[in-house]
């Protein structure tokens, strides 16, 4: 049998040519992500990455409200000059409670991912507010607001949290009962430094590089 | 460094399939390009145009037939050398993570023996050396110049200048290795709730001018304040108490600010920098710009 042949039954019969289509667009799907899927060590949490607190999940929330994954990436390659950078490279356990997982594909500023306790809070407040006050080159936007809203009004943290042990976060009954009240008091740009302050602290610190 | 490949059932997945798909390609291109002539009117199953346009009526184009089977070829290639199929690490035994650690030794190489012999000068060697200083303005912009400023005269009333000759922590080259390696956090606790609104008032007003023994504030101070401060303000560099009786004031030295800061209490942070961020040279670099 040639391929000529064959041309000939698929172009002249539209349910096979519907099934050939679809069999030869998911070859790629079936060869790299399926088993990726099912690969554990791809799976397995590293040694500190704990599903987030409700702070830290109201942070990362505002994180994406305000757009900072626009500009900032959160993956550090394994090339010298970005662990020289920015520390660690990055590894798959550390993401497993990041739904959605927030990579980027643009660094129009620095990667964030190492950058917990690499500033204090009092500076990212300030640089929050007002980048220019202290890197006076930066092309950042000012989030001044952040300073003057509620966390609680980030969202329903409850639910949200509720909806992340359904997929599996192993949240305790204790933790989502006191995630209101773990809120309270707190500005959203409180709990977007709690955030910035957790990323990428989750590798064995005998990972050096 | 163990590359992290997919293992067992998965790896034979991608395998067979990878395979499956090169080979029925390959075997696609190969008899289109060499199907015999009359197959070729067999599969004229097309409109005729001008008398004897169809599909099939020449051979495809050369370029096109090697341009395929060269992509072929070299999948498979790729596929040999470098890690692809399965949990089959390829001839060259290439991985990122090897790659990493190989940067890093010749990395090293180049450079650890400089790194060493700076580490090991003394620091009035480290200052007079014109290049060195350079270098230790370099990594100071690289590290500090975001909280302590680039010309490292501090900013935003938060961060401390270290260009002047007060040190919060200890201005020896020891001491400030020690801020620099292991971080300080300092604890201003608040004293508004405690001293209540009138006392901490007087306390401030007192700040002002602290050569004023005669100030209803002072009784105040040496009551709460004195134990970190010390009697005559001079502070202490341990607990990282600044000194009150000098004109330098980090978060501001108007009475509105002397106030928030007593009301609310400070606690200034200095990350630490481990080995990691800044190793040995670097810090000796460092320690170089900053002791006088």
């Amino acid at each position: 049998m040639s391929a000529l042949s064959l041309h000939k039954r698929v172009e002249e019969n539209t349910g096979l040519l519907i099934f050939g289509i679809l069999l030869v667009s998911s070859i790629g799907g079936l060869v790299q992500i399926l088993p990726v899927l099912n690969q554990e060590s791809l799976q397995e949490p590293t040694a500190n990455t704990q599903p987030y607190t409700a702070v830290e999940l109201t942070g990362r929330d505002i994180y994406i409200r305000e757009g900072c994954s626009v500009c900032h990436s959160q993956q550090i390659r394994p090339l010298i000059a970005e662990v020289e950078r920015y520390g660690p490279y990055s590894r798959a356990g550390e993401f497993v409670y990041d739904r959605p997982f927030l990579w980027g594909s643009k660094r129009t500023g620095p990667d964030l991912h190492r950058v917990g306790g690499k500033f204090s809070d009092d500076w990212h407040r300030v640089h929050l507010i007002d980048p220019r006050s202290v890197v006076p080159e930066s092309i950042m936007p000012g989030y001044p607001w952040l300073a003057s809203r509620d966390a609680s009004q980030a969202g329903d943290i409850v639910a949200k949290m509720r909806a992340l042990s359904t997929l599996g976060h192993p949240y305790t009954q204790e933790q989502i009962d006191a995630a209101e009240s773990d809120l309270e008091g707190l500005l959203e740009i409180d709990a977007l430094i709690v955030y910035l302050q957790m990323l990428g602290t989750g590798l064995d610190e005998e990972i050096i590089r | 460094m163990v590359a992290d490949l997919p293992v067992g059932f998965w790896s034979g997945w991608i395998v067979v399939l990878t395979c499956v798909s090169l080979a029925t390609l390959a075997w696609v291109v190969l008899s289109v390009y060499f199907a015999p002539p009359d197959a070729k009117a067999e599969d004229a199953h097309e409109p005729v145009w001008d008398g004897d346009l169809r599909e099939g009526a020449s051979a495809p184009p050369l370029w096109w037939f090697w341009m395929l089977l060269g992509a072929m070829i070299f999948s498979l290639v790729y596929l040999m050398l470098y890690p692809g199929l399965g949990s089959f690490e390829g001839l060259l035994n290439w991985s990122q993570g090897k790659r990493l650690v190989s940067s890093y030794e010749n990395y090293e190489q180049s450079f650890d023996a400089r790194r060493a012999e700076i580490a090991n000068l003394a620091l009035a060697e480290v200052q007079a050396a014109p290049v060195l200083m350079a270098t230790a303005d370099r990594i100071f912009r690289r590290e500090c110049s975001a909280c302590h400023g680039i010309d490292g005269r501090g900013q935003a009333s938060l961060f401390p200048n270290l260009m002047d000759i007060d040190w919060q922590w200890g201005g020896s080259p020891e001491q400030i290795e020690q801020t620099l390696r292991n971080g300080r956090r300092a604890n201003m606790p608040a004293w508004g709730p405690i001293l209540g609104e009138e006392k901490t008032r007087d306390v401030a007003e007192y700040l002002l001018d602290f050569s004023d023994r005669e100030h209803v504030g002072r009784p105040v101070y040496e009551q709460s304040c004195a134990a970190c401060h010390g009697a005559e303000g001079a502070g202490n560099v341990f607990l990282g108490a600044p000194n009150l009786a000098d004109n330098i004031w980090l978060y501001g030295g108007d009475l509105d600010s002397i106030l928030t800061t007593l009301q609310e209490g400070r606690l200034g942070n200095m990350p630490a920098f481990d080995e990691h961020r800044l190793d040995a040279a670097q810090l000796k670099l460092i320690v170089a710009k900053l002791a006088r």
